[in-house]
Parts: C-alpha cells; sequence; structure tokens
C-alpha cells in the first residue's frame, strides 16, 4: 500500500494498519477508523487540511506548514482550527517563499514537523480529510510519516479538486479552447465565494472548506453516502 | 499554537461596526468564535418561525428580509450584518431572511453581539442607526392601511357628483336632487363650482320663507362654500365639517366640483362622534347639558382610535372638542354676566393651543385684557367670568391645573401691555428654573374673543426670543431636563424574558421632551406654528437639524404618541382611569421595539440640542 495504490476497502484497511503499526500515534489514529464513510455526507464530521511545502517533489520537499479545521455541512467551526508551522530539513528555495510568503526568519525557531505530527493525527483521527488536490498532498504526508514514523499514513479523502473535475466536466466533443482552471481560488469563483490571499495553510483549509459546502449544495446529494465522494 | 485568521479579521474590520473596534484584542477571540456557513440561493438564512442565536455578517452574496406577510423589508450585501433585532430579542425573529444569491456567511455567536453591545458604545449606537431607518419603514407599512384618517378623501366618494347649472330654477333643481335620491346639489357655473344646495336650504330658505318656484337657485344656494381637495386626507374633510358645523362637504379637483362628502360618509366610517360632539356642544343651554356631553368623551375617543385615526388627528380633533367646551362656557358666561365691558382673548396654552391634547388634561388657560383694563371698573367682572369658565371646566372633564396656570388666577389675567412686561423679562433676563414653570406660556393660542390680541403677544414674543441667545440656551438646558427612559429599556430589552413590574409615564419621558426640544428651534426660527408637528415641518425646511432628523422626530413622536393613546384607549375600556403610565409588559413587541427606536431618537436630539444651544450652566 501507499499513495499509488490505494486500497478498495478503508475499514479492512484500517483495521488492518491499526493491528500492524507500531506508534502509537498511528495505532491512534487507525484506531479510530472512518466512520464517516458509512453515513450519509451531511452527518459525515469533516476536517479541512491544507499544507504547504517547499517544493513539489514529496521524496526531496518539505512540509513547512498546516492549518486545519473541522466542519460539516451546516457550518465552520473556526474555534477549531489549528495551524503549524515547521523547520524544513534543507533550505528554503526562492519560489516557495514566493508562494507561501513563509519566510527564514519565522521558521528559525518552528519545531520540526515530526514534533506535532502526533497531535495532527489526533485532529483528523476519526473524520474525513477534505482537501484541494489530493495527488499532491498525499504523497507528502505520506512521506512525511514515513520519515517520522517508518510507516505508512494513508486514508480516505473528499477532493474538492477532482470533485470540481468531476461537476464541469464534458466530453471532448463539447470542449474548445482553454479547459477551465481547477486552483482553488479559480473553483470558489463560480460559487460566488469570495477571494482569499491564497497559500497560507489554515485559510486555505478554509476556503476549501467553504468549497467543498458550496459544491454540494450544488452538485452532490447530501443525503448519499460519503463513501460515494471519496478518493 | 498560533491560529492565522487575519484575513477574517481584516475583512471584518473593514465593515462597521467592527471597523471602530480594530484595535480591541477581544475582536480576536470573537473571530475564533465564528461559524461559516454558505447559502445557495433561495435557501433561508432566519426561516420563519426560527430561533436565532447569531449575528450574520455577509462576506459574499445577497440576503434578502422580509416581514411575516412576506412583504420585503429591504436587501443586504457584503459588508452587511442582520440577526441583531431577534437577538435583542432574546433570539425571537419577526423577520426571515433568505438567500437572494449564493452566500458565504459569518454567524458570530451571541454571546459576542451581547458583549459587544453593552460594552462599546459605537457598537450599539451602530445597531440604533440602522433602527431609525427601519422605525421609518414600520411607520410607513403601518400608514398604509387605508383608515379614515389617512386615506384620500376620493376613496371616500361612492359616485360623481350630482350638479345643475347657476341659472335653473328651484323646482328643477329640487326635481334633479329627488330623481338622484340626494340631499345636496353641486351648482355650477361654467363647469366651475360656485355653490352649494341641500335639503335642509329647501326647508329653511324655501318652504319656510314661501319662496316661488321659479326663483333661480343662485339666489338661495350657499355661495362659494368650503371645499376639500380630492387628494386631501380624509382627516382635513372631518376637520372642516368640525370647524364650520356643516353636514356636506363639496370636493373639488382642479377647481371642478368631484364629489360630495356627508357626514353619512364619516358615519360609516365610524368617526361621526368627534363630528357631531362639536355641534352638540354648542347646542346646550346650561351647563349641566355641557357636563352631559363630556361623560361620552371617553366614547368619542375610543372611537377616534379604533377608527385608525393617527395621533395628530386625534390630537387635533380632542383639542377641537375642548375648545368648544371652553367656548361655549365663555357663551353662557357673557350671557350670565353681560357682554365684555372691554375687548379681551382668552388663550388655550400647552397641549390644547398645540392642538395635542388627549383624553383627561389638565386645564391649562390665561386670559389677555385690553390695555383699557381698568381693575376699579373691570376687575369683578373678569374674575367672575374666569372663575366661571375654569370651574365649570373642572366639572366637564378638564380638572383644575395643579400649578394654577389658568385665567382664574390673577397673574396670568393681565392687560396686553402687563403680558409683553412679563415675557421681556422672562426672555431677556433669563432664569432656567423660572422659566421652568412658564415654558408652557410659549405655546399659546388666542381661542376666544379678540384673538389679535393673542396674534400681537405672539409676534412679540417671537421677535423678542429668536434674538436671545441666552434665554435659547435656558430653554435648551430645560427642554433636556426630562430624559427619555433610555437605560431602563435597555436593560429591559437585553433581559429578555425578565419580570418588570415598573411603569414608565410617556408623556413627560417622550412626549412633553419631544415638545419642548421643538419648542426650542422652532423659537430660534421664529416659527409661527404650534403644532409640534407643523413646526418640525418649518425646521426641517430650515435645515436646522441635520438632515432627516426632523422626520426621524415626526415618527418618534407619532410613535410614542400611538402608544400612549392605545394604552388610554384600553384602561378606558378595562374601567380604569386613563393616564399617560404604561407597563413595557403590556405592550406588543412591535411597540416595545419601535417605542425604544423613538426613545433613541428623542435621546439623540437632546444631545444635538445641547451643542446647538450651547450656554453656561
Amino acid at each position: 500500500m501507499n499513495p499509488k495504490q490505494l486500497p478498495d476497502n478503508w475499514q479492512e484497511a484500517f483495521a488492518k494498519l491499526a493491528e500492524e503499526c507500531q506508534s502509537p500515534a498511528l495505532k491512534r489514529f487507525y484506531g479510530a477508523g472512518v466512520p464517516g464513510l458509512d453515513k450519509p455526507l451531511e452527518e459525515t464530521p469533516l476536517v479541512s487540511l491544507d499544507i504547504e511545502t517547499t517544493g513539489l517533489d514529496p521524496n526531496k520537499d518539505d512540509i513547512v506548514s498546516i492549518g486545519l479545521v473541522d466542519f460539516n455541512l451546516e457550518g465552520i467551526r473556526l474555534n477549531s482550527a489549528c495551524y503549524w508551522l515547521a523547520k524544513p530539513h534543507g533550505p528554503l528555495t526562492h519560489e516557495s517563499v514566493a508562494i507561501h510568503e513563509i519566510t527564514h526568519s519565522e521558521i528559525q525557531d518552528a519545531p520540526r514537523l515530526s514534533s506535532f505530527l502526533d497531535e495532527v493525527l489526533d485532529a483528523i483521527a476519526g473524520k474525513i480529510v477534505v482537501i484541494h488536490c489530493a495527488a499532491i498532498e498525499r504523497p507528502f504526508l505520506y512521506e512525511a510519516a514515513m520519515k517520522h514514523y517508518g510507516e505508512p499514513l494513508l486514508f480516505p479523502m473528499l477532493d474538492t479538486m477532482a470533485i470540481e473535475a468531476n461537476a464541469i466536466h464534458k466530453p471532448w466533443w463539447q470542449r474548445f479552447g482553454r479547459q477551465p482552471s481547477l486552483r482553488l481560488d479559480a473553483c470558489r469563483q463560480r460559487y460566488n465565494l469570495p477571494r482569499y490571499r491564497a497559500h497560507q495553510a489554515l485559510m486555505d483549509a478554509v476556503s476549501c472548506a467553504e468549497l467543498l459546502q458550496a459544491q454540494v449544495s450544488h452538485h452532490l446529494n447530501k443525503e448519499h453516502l460519503t463513501s460515494e465522494y471519496d478518493v | 499554537m498560533d491560529v492565522e485568521l487575519s484575513e477574517i479579521l481584516d475583512t471584518l474590520c473593514e465593515y462597521a461596526p467592527f471597523i471602530d473596534l480594530k484595535d480591541e484584542p477581544i475582536l480576536q477571540d470573537m473571530v475564533k468564535d465564528i461559524e461559516i456557513t454558505y447559502l445557495r440561493a433561495g435557501e433561508w438564512a432566519i426561516a420563519p418561525e426560527a430561533r436565532n442565536q447569531t449575528l450574520f455578517f455577509i462576506r459574499s452574496g445577497a440576503i434578502e428580509a422580509k416581514n411575516k406577510n412576506g412583504k420585503l423589508l429591504r436587501r443586504m450585501h457584503e459588508g452587511d450584518v442582520f440577526g441583531s433585532s431577534s437577538l435583542l430579542r432574546g433570539g425571537r425573529s419577526s423577520h426571515t431572511m433568505m438567500a437572494l444569491e449564493d452566500s458565504l456567511l459569518y454567524r458570530i455567536p451571541a454571546r459576542w453581539f451581547i458583549q459587544f453591545y453593552s460594552e462599546f458604545d459605537s457598537f450599539s449606537d451602530f445597531f440604533e442607526l440602522s433602527r431609525e431607518v427601519r422605525l421609518k419603514t414600520a411607520m410607513d407599512n403601518q400608514s398604509s392601511d387605508l383608515s379614515l384618517m389617512t386615506c384620500p378623501v376620493h376613496s371616500l366618494l361612492r359616485r360623481p357628483p350630482i350638479t345643475a347649472n347657476h341659472d335653473v330654477d328651484i323646482k328643477t333643481a329640487a326635481n334633479i336632487m329627488s330623481n338622484e335620491r340626494v340631499s345636496s346639489l353641486l351648482i355650477t357655473e361654467n363647469n366651475s363650482l360656485v355653490g352649494i344646495l341641500t335639503d335642509r336650504d329647501l326647508r329653511n330658505r324655501v318652504v319656510a320663507k314661501g319662496l316661488p318656484l321659479d326663483v333661480r337657485v343662485d339666489m338661495i344656494m350657499t355661495q362659494n362654500p368650503v371645499t376639500v381637495d380630492a387628494g386631501d386626507f380624509a382627516s382635513e374633510a372631518v376637520l372642516k365639517m368640525m370647524a364650520t358645523n356643516i353636514h356636506h362637504l363639496p370636493v373639488v379637483k382642479n377647481g371642478r366640483p368631484f364629489g360630495v362628502i356627508s357626514t353619512g360618509d364619516l358615519v360609516q366610517r365610524e368617526s361621526h362622534g368627534s363630528v357631531y360632539v362639536i355641534s352638540d356642544i354648542f347646542k346646550q343651554e346650561d351647563v349641566d347639558g355641557l357636563v352631559a356631553i363630556s361623560q361620552k368623551m371617553d366614547h368619542i375617543f375610543t372611537q377616534l382610535v379604533n377608527a385608525d385615526a393617527n395621533t395628530q388627528m386625534i390630537g387635533n380633533a380632542m383639542s377641537h372638542i375642548g375648545v368648544a367646551f371652553v367656548k361655549r362656557l365663555l357663551q353662557l358666561a357673557e350671557r350670565e354676566l353681560g357682554p365684555p365691558p372691554i375687548p379681551y382673548c382668552f388663550l388655550a396654552l400647552g397641549s390644547q393651543a398645540r392642538e395635542e391634547q388627549t383624553i383627561s388634561t389638565d386645564q391649562d388657560n390665561a386670559l389677555i385684557l385690553h390695555d383699557r383694563y381698568d381693575k376699579a371698573l373691570h376687575g369683578d367682572y373678569f374674575r367672575e367670568l374666569s372663575d366661571y369658565v375654569c370651574k365649570n371646566l373642572d366639572r366637564c372633564g378638564y380638572p383644575l391645573c395643579t400649578g394654577d396656570i389658568m385665567a382664574m388666577n390673577p397673574r396670568w389675567r393681565i392687560p396686553l401691555s402687563e403680558w409683553k412686561k412679563t415675557f421681556a423679562e422672562w426672555i431677556e433676563k433669563p432664569k432656567a428654573e423660572a422659566l421652568l414653570h412658564v415654558s408652557i406660556f410659549f405655546d399659546l393660542r388666542g381661542i376666544y374673543g379678540d384673538k389679535t390680541l393673542a396674534r400681537q403677544l405672539n409676534s412679540y414674543i417671537r421677535e423678542l426670543a429668536k434674538e436671545n441667545k441666552g434665554f435659547l440656551s435656558a430653554l435648551a438646558r430645560n427642554a433636556n431636563q426630562r430624559t427619555p427612559p433610555l437605560g431602563f429599556f435597555r436593560q429591559f430589552v437585553l433581559d429578555g424574558e425578565g419580570k418588570q413590574s415598573r411603569t414608565f409615564n410617556l408623556k413627560s419621558r417622550g412626549i412633553a421632551p419631544i415638545a419642548d426640544l421643538v419648542r426650542v428651534h422652532a423659537l430660534a426660527l421664529g416659527s409661527n406654528k404650534l403644532n409640534t408637528f407643523e413646526r418640525l415641518e418649518d425646521i426641517e425646511e430650515a435645515g436646522i437639524m441635520p438632515d432627516g432628523r426632523a422626520r426621524d422626530l415626526i415618527l418618534a413622536l407619532e410613535m410614542i404618541g400611538m402608544v400612549r393613546i392605545k394604552n388610554q384607549k384600553n384602561q378606558i375600556e378595562e374601567d380604569e382611569f386613563p393616564n399617560n403610565n404604561v407597563d413595557p409588559e403590556t405592550l406588543s413587541e412591535f411597540e416595545r421595539r419601535h417605542l425604544r427606536d423613538a426613545f433613541n431618537i428623542v435621546s439623540r436630539q437632546q444631545e444635538f440640542l445641547k451643542y446647538r444651544y450651547p450656554g453656561k450652566g
């Protein structure tokens, strides 16, 4: 099992990993299971998560910040918001500083990711994680866990990018010109959501949660099981 | 752990009421408590009958507020807040809020709203100011009800006018009336109204006099009759009929006859009481007859309130009736004592002069004597005359004035030149303490006798007062002595369902403060109006107050006045003695909320008075 080979049955996979994992944090995480998958979307506890990184390669680049916030289809509870800065192993590149505006001085005194990864796992345990672009976030989290625990971190996700792609999907013979953008900000604008300054992990997590609320009310059936929509 | 929600905080702080709190650290704690909700167009933010526990901030999109009947109240957009009024009433919402577009809302829990509301003046002021706008909406909605007092005259007309040319003979005219089954005929010349002929005219001027039937109708008609314009309010028609004691009032539009209103039309509208009572008063040959009529006053008052008359109309009617009692008593007194040896003028003071009387008001009056007055020669006559009027007014339900401001007090029964000296003393050497007891004299109206005496005195006062800054500032200070029950009300509202058994006086804490402060502006302006509403119109025109504030006060006065009048009506119906005390627990939600809004307006205008007429002390 790795980010490229996801299990068909998440419940079984979680049960198995809960058995196998040695690190207490991962044991707790898998032990909490994925109860949300069997519930209608409207009853599922959700947590929106976003990470900022030093680059795009999960094998070489590091996570520099993580933001998350609990929500459900009724509302996003800001009092559950969490935000961490992490000191990367390698140096910050100019490109990454330009994107997320986190500078050397800010993370000079920040803890290593390993010192709070347990907290992150506890915060998302038992909930369904919502992210924008699983293809990037999932490998980074997987690598982080492999580095720190030596054991895998994998879980089902609701990916607002995938939901959006599906919602605006048209067969090739109906498409012409440029494909609509699937960037978070571009997606949000389709739902009359306000524009936020991008690339701050917590605001992006809030942003992503808002987007999912909008997508559900326009395109998904909130009475259907969450497992219909996860990736 | 650092929670980085500064973007949300920054957005909130771009808009009132948060903009004034942006330096308060506590705002950051509030932001952490926000819940964000996405609504699709057509979804409820506050559904019908739902209880509301949050203050909403519109981050994007648009929301529509509607009242219970589905009437659109307002549309709100990005940066607007809503939900505050239901939070102030413990969550009960009288309006529904629906997303007009897809909207993103920040929901701020009620406890933060309540805390900020009591801690930060700028925050509570924000919600009170927007309330002025709401109050206006509410009053506009009320006045859209078709009531006798607010509907236009033409809405009372049931058929086009029956007319005859001025040169037809009496027989022809009578035949037209008979065929058309009307009791009055409008007489025209070149299609313009020149006269009116009624059943009564045929009886009194033709049959009783034995006039031949071939006499031209313009010889016996009432020429140039009093008319009312089709677009005027029905209340004006009522007043004209009361004032002139007629039963048929021609309605014209652009000078052409448009119809006739009869007392019958008004009877159907259930407010005939006040129309008839004045003519009844003048028919009485003795005081006992007047006393008998005065016992029907409660009933007349209740009828007016039930007919949805507004406070201006009721104040007008009650004052006209009050004046009729005074006039008839003076006629009876003159009949008993003989004609007056020198000219005099009987003055109404205070609410009667302003035409703002309600039920059960003390008498406030005075008397101006001609300067030929010689105490040795005329003293007894006027003493007896005043005693007769004041004591009998007391019998007719207008109690003697406890402050002794009555014509029967020799101090207030003096010649014109003495009155001028008295006023000059008050105005030129103002002592706030002394002025407090005499402010009522600055609303004076001649109601009987030689009214030029009252006119001379009024113009003398106006000239003197508007020049005198010291006087105006002393009067302004007095006007601010009685304050609206603001703190009490805020407490009351915030307490929500808390038990309150206290009452407050709507006259001394609402209506009188408005009359007082408006009087100061009116005197400063040299306005010759006495009625508070009319004064406010002059004030608005002169631009003394900031834009729209005079209008706000008119609404506030109407609102407070209405609650007072309805309260008195209820007291009468409960067989209690009507007074000005109201128990907030007996008020409807509408009344409670808008009364509070009205008091806030009064309070703000009292502040403005301090600033406008500054002075020592």
